[in-house]
């Protein structure tokens, strides 16, 4: 009964207790599920217009974070340097698109998703090679990203908020609603839906295929560049990141692979859901459970509701 | 010249359906016994024995579970490390419990552990498949990497935390601990690989591994004609499991002898396993070995190769080049052969048996 | 094998399969509204309509791949509303696909042989072995599967990956994988979409020797109409899910309703 108490009814009375560090703990779950959903984003864009299952996303955000201190440490202002990594995150697109998808087109997902494995050991070492495996500093100030923290006199308490943190949700939203735009409105985003439809049906009427998964993993490049900003200027820019990029899978799982909201509301549920875990149910066993408790939210859900969050029921014909 | 079936005439259903139809394979095969059995540790170095080939043994029984899984029954894991651990772990286990016991008893029987955990994360795969499954494996994979660290019961309560594998006999011979010599850890890890390989391919030429095949080609025609998904996709995590936890319990007892179990087994091992998988043939057991040999051999031989033939490396530069060197062959060979070494090797074989004649 | 049945021509014998008031929905897409037929020992009983009729939703439904939100299907006597293909596979019900569903990465005779699952009964400990009675299962049902090879004549290709070969020998192939299951009914969802004069008349002869040398009672879905007349004994017309003609080939092509059906209704 004890260990009843302690599991069911403890830690409800303890976020009663104590509605600032709920509303604390809460508020650390939405900033990284808004990281998440950011890694989520760029799955989620070459998966709908590529069916790739692209695993090296993670990857990109620590290489394109890498770079852009890369430059910076090189004397280039930090502006520029932007520019620059930009322009390294084009470059990729474009050779990831000639010597890794054009060759490989028509062959079946689970060898593109394997070879993505290969861009990701690449840019592994080319990382490693280049910039040394050590953790970099991000050069937040630098482009005039806010630091310092915010503290409300709340609920009985004080709440904390980073303002770097709420940066990273405003720019976060702001790219998005960008995106949403761009794929709303323009030509090539009208192609774009029409690629991720069906790919022969988009060939057939004169879309280029090749102009598109270009623009598509470019646009993953930038979707990476500001996690990598926003991830780089909370911790540091380090190949760590790589396994906590890991956490945008059940993210996906939750949302949908092809659904952007599914990819903004998975993430924060996933955020909010393994901090507040963390936080309450942790300590019953020792601590650390936020290293696979997504992973365990995202198979129960998947469990009742296989499509995801925002997939329509799947209709199996024969 | 040497290599082709004419004036073999197969008389039975049972010649044509052995493993081997040609009998220079059969030929082959046992060479290769002999220069395992033999050849190796008659002229092999202790170095070669102990950093080569028991590596390339073990990884070999780890890609074989793998295939079973991935490349036969079309169920993507990326849990293989953390199965592994749950095999090296119920071998320290038992081994503390029963130290009575041969511990190549207890190597085996970890294996069944490890199917069993293997099983309860398989589970999920009725409802879910491709992708998804692979993320539902991948919480197999931190799940059981947290007990590994979190469970000190697990670690006997070392100070270290790590698996202190102590010496254990057969024979009177030490073939576990510090004082085995890298020669009787090879025999006993060779013999378990050549047993253990004869199984696998019995079981995926026979009645189970259709099923599992057909359950990868085409789920749903197989169920209408009559396999049970869920039970043969259990059986395919269940064997798949046996043979990382085997490979697993390998690891710690017959090559590493103990050490940092957290790191052996974590996410990077499974994708290790994975990558071996897709090298060396999704589907083929001859190319799980080609896959083995391949990835394990490959940081030794860019930490000591260039060295030897005049190229300085600081040993950091090796490993990133081992990444960028891994990470552009899996490109490279997805690019030219999706099917992987083994099917290279099957076109080699198949233009050995036209020789001379281009066709 | 099996002693022959009563062979083609026969429509006297009893009930195998009854569909009683079945109706299956998808959402709010109706697939099928309160369709009854039978199938009766023995004959070949052919299911037409225009496309989206629901034909292969009623095939689907029949072999428990689909579960009807309404009516039952009575097999061999047994009646059921909703069980697994599984069940169904074991029953006695076989199948091949509209879009061949072959297992393309494995040979002729594997595949085939993957039609004996169900027959086959050594355990796993046996099958580690690869001897003794494994083996001894192996090469008995080996010996059926040549057979079929033979019956099909499709010994050429025994060894081919199925991925590599032509449409046509794909769709005999997969006929052998049906029939390895020694069915007592077996579906058919259009088995000579896509082929040729010659490939189609190959197969209805396969079809008809299938129907008289194993006495198999089969049910097929096929839009060659020259076809169906000529190898059905009755005809089931579906349009829009619903049933409006049963009867003879006779009947149902002199059946006003699926001649407008087919031709349209001047409005």
């Amino acid at each position: 009964m004890d260990i009843l108490y302690k599991v069911l009814i403890d830690p409800f009375v303890q976020m009663g207790a104590a509605p600032d560090l709920l509303v604390q703990t809460v508020w650390e779950g939405l900033v990284s599920g808004v990281l998440y959903a950011l890694i989520a984003l760029g799955f989620v864009l070459i998966f709908k217009a590529s069916g790739v299952f692209n695993f090296a996303q993670g990857i990109m955000v620590v290489f394109a974070g890498l770079t852009l201190v890369g430059f910076h440490e090189m004397g280039v202002p930090a502006i520029l340097a932007v520019i620059l990594t930009l322009g390294v995150m084009f470059l990729l697109a474009v050779s990831v698109e000639r010597v890794v998808l054009r060759p490989l087109v028509n062959q079946p997902d689970i060898i593109l998703f394997m070879a993505t494995f290969g861009i990701t050991y690449l840019l592994i070492g080319f990382g490693e090679l280049i910039f040394g495996g050590n953790p970099k500093r991000m050069i937040a100030e630098e482009l005039y990203l806010p630091t310092g923290s915010i503290e409300f006199q709340t609920l009985g308490g004080f709440v904390q908020l980073q303002k770097i943190d709420i940066a990273a949700a405003v720019i976060a939203a702001i790219m998005i609603a960008a995106l949403a735009f761009f794929f709303q409105t323009t030509r090539i985003g009208r192609a774009l839906r029409a690629v991720a439809d069906s790919h022969k049906a988009a060939l057939s009427v004169g879309i280029s295929l090749n102009q598109i998964w270009v623009i598509v993993w470019f646009t993953a490049g930038i979707v990476a560049l500001v996690t990598g900003i926003m991830w780089g200027a909370r911790s540091d820019v380090s190949f760590a990141l790589q396994v906590i990029a890991l956490k945008a899978l059940p993210v996906l799982i939750l949302g949908g692979f092809t659904s952007v909201p599914g990819a903004i509301v998975g993430g924060l549920i996933i955020g909010i859901g393994e901090k507040i875990g963390e936080f309450y149910w942790g300590p019953l066993v020792g601590g650390g459970i936020e290293s696979w408790l997504a992973y365990f939210i995202a198979l129960g859900f998947l469990l009742f509701r296989p499509q995801g969050l925002f997939g329509e029921k799947i209709i199996e014909r024969i | 010249m040497f290599y082709r079936e004419a004036g073999q005439y197969k008389t039975s259903y049972a010649a044509d359906m052995a493993v081997f139809p040609i009998r220079q394979d059969l030929i082959g095969v046992l060479l290769m016994l002999a220069v395992a059995y033999v050849a190796i540790p008659m002229f092999g170095s202790e170095f070669f024995l102990s950093s080569v080939m028991i590596p390339f043994l073990v990884f070999s029984l780890a890609a074989i579970g793998l295939n079973v899984l991935t490349g036969y029954t079309g169920l993507i894991s990326l849990g293989t490390g953390a199965f592994m651990g749950v095999g090296a772990y119920a071998c320290y286990k038992l081994t503390t419990i029963f130290p009575g016991v041969n511990i190549i008893v207890w190597i085996v029987v970890s294996g069944f552990f490890s199917a069993l955990v293997g099983v309860l994360f398989g589970i999920p795969s009725l409802r879910i498949k491709g992708f998804y499954l692979a993320v539902a494996t991948l919480a197999a994979q931190f799940f059981l990497q947290w007990c590994f660290v979190r469970i000190p019961w697990l670690y006997n309560y070392n100070a270290s935390g790590a698996i202190e594998v102590a010496q254990r006999t057969l024979f009177d011979i030490p073939i576990t601990g510090a004082r085995a010599t890298p020669e009787t850890r090879y025999f006993v890890l060779l013999t378990i690989v050549v047993v253990l390989t004869w199984f696998a391919s019995n079981l995926v030429h026979g009645r189970i591994g259709r099923a599992w095949m057909a359950v990868r080609d085409m789920d749903i025609a197989a169920e209408l004609m009559g396999i049970k998904l869920l039970d043969t996709k259990l059986l395919a995590f269940a064997v798949s499991s046996f043979y990382a936890g085997v490979a697993g319990a390998c690891m710690m007892f017959l090559w590493y002898g103990g050490g940092e179990a957290s790191d052996a087994f974590n996410i990077n091992q499974s994708f290790n396993i994975l990558f071996m998988v897709i090298i060396g043939g999704l589907g083929s057991l001859i190319g799980s070995f080609f896959g083995a040999a391949f990835i394990s051999t490959l940081p030794t031989v860019l930490k000591f190769g260039l060295p030897a033939i005049g190229i300085p490396l600081a040993g950091a530069t090796a490993e990133h080049l081992t990444h960028i060197v891994v990470g552009g062959l899996i490109i490279f060979f997805l690019i030219v052969e999706p099917h992987g070494l083994a099917r290279l090797w099957q076109i080699g074989k198949q233009k050995l048996r036209m020789w001379p004649f281009p066709y | 094998m099996r002693a022959p049945g009563d062979g083609h021509g026969t429509t006297a014998g009893e009930v195998l399969l009854a569909v009683e008031g079945v109706s299956l929905s998808f959402g709010g897409v109706k697939a099928i509204t309160d369709v009854s037929f039978d199938i009766r020992k023995g004959e070949i009983r052919a299911i037409i309509g225009p496309n989206g009729a629901g034909k292969t939703s009623m095939l689907n439904v029949i072999n428990g791949f689909y579960h009807p939100q309404q009516g039952r299907i009575a097999f061999k006597g047994e009646t059921r509303k909703r069980m697994r293909p599984y069940v169904a596979a074991s029953q006695g019900i076989a199948r091949t696909f509209q879009n061949v569903a072959l297992f393309k990465g494995m040979s002729t005779i594997d595949n085939i042989m993957a039609g004996r699952t169900l027959k086959m009964k050594t355990g796993f400990f046996w099958q580690c072995l690869r001897h003794g009675p494994a083996l001894n299962e192996e090469i008995e049902h080996r010996k059926f599967v040549e057979e079929i090879i033979d019956f099909l004549e499709i010994q050429a290709i025994r060894k081919m990956p199925v991925g590599k070969l032509p449409y046509g020998l794909q769709k005999r192939v997969e006929l052998g994988r049906a029939l390895a299951m020694q069915p007592d009914l077996l579906l058919l969802d259009e088995p000579m979409a896509g082929m040729n004069l010659e490939e189609k008349e190959d197969m209805s002869r396969f079809i008809i020797d299938v129907n008289n040398q194993y006495g198999t009672t089969i049910a097929l879905i096929e839009h060659d109409m020259g076809v169906v007349m000529d190898l059905s004994d009755r005809v089931v017309v579906l349009e829009y899910g619903r049933k409006i003609a049963d009867g003879t080939p006779a009947e149902v092509s002199a059946d006003q309703k699926v001649i407008d059906a087919y031709l349209g209704v001047p409005h």
